[in-house]
């Protein structure tokens, strides 16, 4: 039966009403209004939906809502907007780095997580850190480089 | 009557910015149509302002648009932004830019203050659906004629306002001005065309005759000389990605309708099945469970929430591994009547159809029989699918007297049509708005699931968004049809080709049969036959080459990028390389020798001129170590766009897994209207070609596809990437027209691949996928 549940979601709390195993995936985009995670596959296979959970990336479409209580959890709207985008967001426009986009979300929430935890990655790390990210455009070149572009620059930054 | 009354009620330019930013937060809301395209104009167009909510019971009309009229193609507004208008709709690849772009360029106006408004069915001309690497050609000079129309008059209203002849005016990022060429005159004597046009819309006639990709727009207009090009041929950025990065982008899949309902479909467990009983026990006691719909064979659930709906379809038996007919609270008869996945090639080669004769020459027979040397080969492709990483979706408020979709389809006036007759609905009470999908790649689901929607809405009242799980994506998209092809050549005692035959069994690639409406017994769409999708180039004296088209095989198939060709052309280079390396001869210098077209033998020779190539002939004997490397060369001719491809491969022999190093095309589409566009398309097609050439295939058992997600149906990761992608653009220039670049460059793909391992290991693959099983059998066989 649904009861409340109480996230917090790009730093704001939220009390939500849905069934306790309800996947994160669908609280965020139909209750919260947040679409940057995507519906993919819901079988955790190809990372369309990823968000942050306390700094980790975690695939929302297999995490019910209920597990995320309590947790700081950061979507795609947490890293930057259009008016102000995050560096990361910044380096795919810079690169152009995008077809559809479709699977966009997950690739810079992946990245994101994995620079925070290593910010001077080589290539091969870097597809390592996306080789469970699908994309069906092939647009896997300008991620990378859209990727290895937001690294150098926190190489930089002072 | 008109169709868009309010597109030129647009706000100020001191708004603008305000009103953009506005108007993108508020991309989270109710309804919305086209996000970073055109933000003011788009919020005009918006399904929301445009279609009233129906008052319950009236008929709604929805009139289609008139192309003999600028406004159909163009709006100013007061701020001096604009808006294109085009039927033609963003299907991942960014093409929309390059139309944007001439229009741009004909009108002499900024690229980033032109907006475009693509698709929906109320408010831009059917300009045929986006395929086939089609736009730029077809809808390009369209756009053209009636953007340099548009100009014209845009000069002659200014020539009355500034009391000067249309000669002494000159026009700059949209400002025109009295005086000469310095660009900008005299600025007392200057008027933007926002001014100029003063919110009224353009509703004078530029003329029109034809239909979709045959019509001509504005006969009259005199676009611009080529050379004179600024606009076109550069890079510009495209408008929708930093939405796309920041969440801010409104996909289809991101659109809500007031007291919208969830749907989900659950398919016949065998594809012929029929459905015997559905228990619905336990369904009420899912929260937000609405109502189970059932027409004949069509099942589905709605349900408040998406969490209701998955989880009530799940009860029925809508999962991602299916036991067998009874697995869930709906039964289904046991239909077993696809045929033993081994049995696919000879149930292809015997399936009725119709020959087309592609080349005739000389005496095939007679040259066989006579040559020093003849080969034989056949080659096999599987069904192949779609796989949008985004499931297809779609929403329909269906009611009485009208229907109104929400739709990413590549064909929304087709699509209309389509709805109008599933529904029994005159066309003008149906209406398609448009709205971006993830990438589809050819002919996905987004149309049968709109079929999906519209009848889930008719039986429940409601809107209802219908998105399909992964399995039934994977499992019931129309495929890419599977292929069989016979080659047969000979040489005489100097290497040279005395005989070549080519002959494939194609099913159809264009069957748009919707499947919900063969479900409800209610067929909507047509089962074409399989067309010769192959361009024969070569001037061998004795050639024959036959293309057996076919209906349905099996799973409904439609067309997947460069349909058919992709097939054709890895056979066809696949062989040519054959008999040159059965003659000892240099595969490039070989195919040279053999072709006459220039634009192919300049293709190759880009392509060869920035590989290095050095010539030699194929494989130069057994590797030592574990690592073989080769080299492949392919080429095509894809409806005139010619592409040219070398790869470097490394084959592991342990393993059998196949990495592709480096990659060199070139490629000649003719003028490039979007160079950095243009390159992402080919960076795209490529790496979905290696995908479909090393890894994906439909797997099937009796009853249905077996292959129902992402571990049953792999695609290339970021660790089988190519270290590089080079390109090289070939007759980049204005005296040759723009050509389509959505599709050529996966073309060559499988044969390069293939001639590149027979180079490192001497051993050919003639069946797709590469898998490093197959290939290990086969070096095993060596
Ligand atoms: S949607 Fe979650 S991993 Fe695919
Ligand atoms: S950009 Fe379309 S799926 Fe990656």
């Amino acid at each position: 039966m649904p009861g409340t549940i109480h996230l917090k979601v790009n730093g704001k709390q939220h009390a939500v009403e849905a069934e306790p195993d309800t996947m994160l995936l669908y609280v965020l985009r139909d209750q919260l209004g947040l679409h940057g995670p995507k519906f993919g596959c819901g079988l955790s296979q190809c990372g369309a939906c990823t968000v942050h959970l306390d700094g980790a990336a975690v695939r929302s479409c297999v995490l019910p809502a209920a597990a995320a209580e309590g947790r700081a959890i950061t979507t795609l709207e947490g890293l930057g907007s259009v008016d102000k985008p995050g560096p990361l967001q910044q380096a795919f426009i810079d690169e152009q780095a995008v077809q559809c986009g479709y699977c966009i979300n997950g690739m810079i929430m992946t990245a994101q997580a994995f620079l925070d935890a290593h910010p001077n990655p080589s290539r091969d790390d870097i597809k390592q850190a996306l080789d469970n990210n699908l994309c069906r455009c092939g647009t896997h070149m300008r991620i990378v480089r859209a990727v290895e572009r937001a690294a150098k620059h926190w190489k930089h930054a002072p | 009557m008109n169709a868009r009354p309010e597109s030129a009620a647009v706000p100020g330019t001191s708004d603008f910015d305000a009103s953009r930013r506005q108007f993108l937060k508020t991309s989270g809301g109710l309804v919305l149509g086209f996000s970073l395209f055109g933000p003011l104009a788009a919020m005009a167009e918006q399904p929301a302002t445009r279609i009233p909510a129906s008052p319950s019971g009236a008929a709604q009309a929805f009139p289609a648009v008139d192309p003999a009229r600028l406004d159909a193609w163009l709006a100013i507004h007061p701020d001096n932004t604009a808006t294109l208008f085009t039927g033609k709709v963003e299907q991942g690849n960014g093409s929309p830019n390059a139309l944007a772009q001439i229009a741009a360029e004909e009108l002499d106006f900024p690229f980033d203050r032109l907006y475009v408004v693509m698709g929906t069915t109320t408010s831009t001309v059917d300009q045929g659906p986006t395929y086939g690497s089609m736009a730029v050609r077809y809808a390009g000079p369209q756009i053209r004629h009636a953007a340099a129309a548009g100009r014209q008059v845009l000069l002659s209203m200014a020539s009355k306002r500034l009391r000067v002849p249309v000669e002494q005016l000159t026009v700059r990022d949209g400002v025109v001005s009295v005086g000469g060429d310095s660009g900008h005159g005299d600025k007392s004597r200057s008027i933007t065309y926002g001014e100029l046009v003063d919110g009224k819309r353009l509703d004078m006639t530029i003329g029109a005759t034809g239909k979709t990709f045959d019509m001509k727009v504005a006969p009259d207009a005199r676009p611009k000389d080529p050379s004179k090009y600024t606009i076109v041929g550069t890079s510009v950025p495209r408008k929708d990605i930093p939405g796309k990065v920041t969440g801010e982008f409104t996909y289809v899949h991101d659109v809500k309708v007031p007291n919208m309902l969830h749907g989900r479909v659950v398919r016949p467990y065998g594809i012929g099945s029929d459905l015997l009983e559905v228990d619905e026990s336990g369904l009420r006691d899912i929260p937000g469970f609405v109502a189970v719909v059932r027409q004949r064979n069509f099942l589905g659930v709605v349900a408040e929430t998406e969490w209701g709906a998955i989880k009530a379809a799940e009860k029925l038996g809508s999962k991602r591994v299916r036991k067998g007919p009874a697995d869930g609270q709906a039964k289904w008869s046991d239909w077993r009547g696809l045929p033993a996945a081994d049995a696919l090639w000879d149930t292809l080669r015997h399936a009725s159809g119709k020959d087309t004769t592609v080349a005739k020459r000389g005496n095939v027979d007679a040259a066989l029989r006579g040559a020093a040397k003849t080969l034989k080969a056949t080659y096999c492709t599987p069904f192949e699918t779609h796989g949008s990483i985004g499931p297809e979706l779609a929403i329909a408020d269906v009611g009485k007297g009208y229907a109104k979709f929400w739709a990413g389809t590549q064909m929304p006036h087709q699509a209309r049509r389509d709805m109008a007759e599933l529904l029994d609905l005159p066309v003008e009470n149906v209406v398609v708005n448009w709205v971006e999908a993830s990438g589809q790649y050819g002919r996905n689901g987004l149309e049968p699931v709109m079929a999906d929607a519209a009848i889930m809405s008719r039986a429940v009242g409601r809107p209802v968004r219908v998105q399909w799980m992964r399995w039934d994506s994977h499992g019931w998209d129309p495929k890419e049809p599977p292929i069989v092809q016979d080659l047969e050549g000979a040489l005489d005692h100097a290497g040279n080709v005395v005989a070549w035959r080519h002959h494939m069994w194609v099913p159809t690639y264009s069957d748009t049969r919707l499947l919900a409406s063969e479900l409800i017994g209610k067929p909507v769409g047509q089962i074409h036959l399989g067309d010769a999708a192959i361009q024969y180039e070569y001037e061998f004296d004795h050639a024959d080459v036959v293309s057996h088209g076919e209906g349905r095989v099996g799973l409904i198939t439609s067309w997947m990028r460069a349909p058919g060709q992709f097939e054709t052309t890895y056979a066809m280079e696949a062989f040519v390389d054959e008999l040159a390396a059965a003659a000892r001869q240099d595969p490039l210098a070989f195919r040279l020798k053999y072709l006459k077209e220039p634009r192919a033998i300049a293709v190759l020779k880009a392509a060869a001129r920035q590989y290095g190539w050095e010539s030699r002939p194929a494989f130069r004997g057994k590797q030592s170590g574990r690592l073989a490397t080769g080299r492949g060369i392919a080429w095509v001719n894809r409806d005139g766009s010619r592409v040219a491809t070398i790869a470097d491969v490394v084959v592991d022999r342990d393993t059998g897994g196949i990495r592709v190093k480096r990659v060199v095309v070139a490629h000649d589409c003719g003028l490039v209207v979007s160079p950095d566009g243009l390159r992402n398309q080919i960076e795209g097609n490529i790496i979905q070609s290696i995908s479909r050439t090393l890894h994906e295939e439909i797997a099937f058992d009796r009853a249905h596809v077996t292959s129902r997600d992402w571990a049953s149906y792999p695609i290339l990761r970021f660790n089988e990437i190519p270290d590089s992608i080079e390109m090289v653009f070939v007759n980049d220039s204005a005296e040759y027209p723009s050509n389509g670049g959505g599709e050529p460059s996966t073309c060559p793909t499988a044969a390069v691949i293939s001639n590149a391992v027979y180079d490192a290991t001497g051993i050919r693959l003639r069946q797709k996928p590469f898998r490093p099983e197959r290939v290990k059998a086969a070096l095993a066989h060596a």
